[in-house]
């Protein structure tokens, strides 16, 4: 597996990936924000998309080894200076179970561990909610905890 | 004054969106609005002081940035491949443009300035057609783009020696370099402290970039040397500092600054006396010929094979900013028409052979099955 990248001057930097099947894939960070990626397989053309950054970082995130399932998306990190600590963030889609109460009123830290870092509803996303925000029917929430927390999460509130 | 830089801009505007949409490369838009407004068409909008001044300034950051490009430690570690293919196009195109515009009856002069206009490709519509098209993974993509660095470093060169005509060339140019080193001097021992400044402060190194550019041009009328030299020099220097905040900060006053260039060009031109229409023309299409076969000789040295000499023609066909900079510096008002229809025409082929090469390429290799292109 050989990775090289090379200076193109006045776009970016480009990132070459020959996989072992003999396929090839491109990867141009522009300096515009922006990426595209290019995908070849064997001798034929090129495939390529025109990623934002957010759409970047999110195929880098499903690379890195996310589950990605209709409703529910999982990442695992592990940082250096914690390297004892596997943190899991996991986003789940509310149901009945939850509606109509507020985190507080179901006690969602003290009970399973995790904590809410942020809730979605209806495509807006709000980062770090209070306690006392009131969940709806198809909230989805994206909570962080370890592999046990998050466990006991999914058979309290979601299963 | 300021009406006229107004209509200009606001038909510009319509223009930009127009070739948005029909993914057409801008600068030939900008520069017929500008024919169609000026002296040569309607006459609605004028010259003014104000507007060459806004169009230095577009020529200036555009030169700024493009300096900031020149990074020497990256080109020195380029080497032969570089060189070679770099030479091969300066020498092609060069000698092929001083020659038929000889050939078409311009003086030996006026010839020298076509020469050098004929060969510089435009590399704003070089890069932008790599992304729009989608060629970046392709080998022949890098090959285009440190083509266009070596034509960056040729236009120093040019610079220099166009502006030394009459005067003793042995003065511009040691002024020249005694002011690039002076730069790259300060730069040098400054560098840590520009390259914090810029990190901390965005409202000052906005000022910082602004004052830079400006500068430049005033420093150039002191020294009695090309603002446009100036400007590259001096970003270059800074490339050692941070480049990207630079450029950052650079970009909106060039792209803004640009369009007046490229549109108060077109508004100068005036191709309905007497203009040589035929000679011209013929001249551009020269000038689309050229480029392929140098692209050729390129493709078939650095990737053997002649179908990457096409894909790297229609990348480097459209003539464009650098072409008119060094027309609208240097030329003659015939010289600055023949370059402005040469923009034209070779940027119109360059957008259309930029979007097909691929198509081409395939028509091509069916053909070559039958021995001989592919190789």
């Amino acid at each position: 597996m050989s990775f090289t990248s090379r200076d193109m001057p006045g776009i970016g930097t480009k990132y070459e990936l020959d996989t072992e099947e003999g396929d090839k894939v491109s990867i141009v960070y522009m300096e515009d924000e922006g990426v595209q990626l290019y995908v070849r397989s064997g001798e034929g053309d090129y495939c390529s998309a025109d990623l934002t950054p957010p759409e970047a970082r999110r195929i880098g995130n499903v690379l890195t080894g996310a589950i990605l399932e209709t409703e529910e998306e999982e990442i695992c990190m592990v940082f250096s200076s914690f390297a004892d600590l596997k943190v899991k963030m996991h986003t789940y889609k509310l149901g009945d179970r939850t509606a109509g109460k507020s985190i507080a009123d179901l006690n969602i830290r003290r009970s399973t561990g995790v904590t809410v870092v942020a809730v979605s509803r209806k495509g807006e996303s709000l980062l770090n909610p209070s306690p006392s925000y009131v969940f709806d029917k198809g909230d989805s929430v994206l909570v962080i905890g370890n592999p046990e927390q998050m466990k006991r999460f999914e058979e309290a509130f979601v299963r | 004054m300021i009406e006229g830089i107004g209509i200009a801009l606001f038909v510009c505007l319509v223009f930009a969106w127009l070739s948005k949409k029909a993914k057409f490369p801008p600068i030939p838009a900008y520069m017929f609005a500008g024919l169609l407004l000026g002296a040569g068409g309607l006459g609605i909008v004028e010259e003014s002081t104000v507007s060459q001044f806004l169009a230095e300034a577009g020529l200036l950051f555009l030169l700024f940035t493009m300096g900031l490009e020149l990074r020497p430690d990256e080109i020195y570690g380029q080497g032969r491949s570089f060189l070679l293919s770099g030479t091969v196009d300066l020498a092609i195109n060069i000698l092929a443009g001083y020659a038929i515009a000889l050939l078409v009856g311009f003086p030996a002069v006026d010839a020298v300035v076509i020469a050098c206009a004929f060969y510089i490709s435009s590399s704003a519509m070089a890069v932008s057609s790599l992304i729009e098209n989608r060629k970046l993974a392709a080998p022949e993509s890098d090959t285009i783009l440190w083509i266009m660095v070596f034509e960056d470093i040729m236009l120093l060169l040019i610079i220099v020696v166009l502006s030394s005509g009459g005067k003793s060339p042995v003065v511009v140019v040691s002024t020249a370099i005694a002011l690039i080193a002076g730069f790259f001097v300060v730069c040098y021992l400054l560098r840590g402290f520009i390259s914090e400044f810029l990190e901390r402060y965005e409202d000052i190194g906005l000022i910082f970039t602004f004052t830079a550019v400006i500068a430049a041009g005033g420093i150039a009328v002191v020294a009695g040397i090309p603002s446009t030299l100036v400007a590259i020099a001096l970003g270059s220097a800074l490339s050692i500092t941070r480049p990207e905040l630079l450029e950052k900060h650079a970009k909106p006053f060039r792209d803004v600054f640009l369009i007046i260039f490229f549109v108060f060009f077109g508004i100068s031109v005036d191709l309905s006396s007497g203009f040589p229409v035929v000679e011209v023309v013929i001249l551009s299409l020269a000038a689309v010929a050229s480029k392929l076969l140098s692209s050729l000789v390129i493709g078939k040295a650095m990737h053997k094979n002649y179908l990457s000499g096409i894909e790297i023609w229609s990348e480097t066909i459209a003539r464009g900013e650098f072409s008119l900079a060094i027309a609208a510096t240097f030329g003659s008002p015939l010289v600055a028409g023949t370059v402005a229809v040469m923009v034209l025409v070779t940027s119109t082929a360059g957008g259309v052979m930029g979007k097909y090469s691929g198509r081409i390429k395939k028509f091509l290799k069916k053909k070559s099955l039958s021995p001989g292109l592919s190789g």
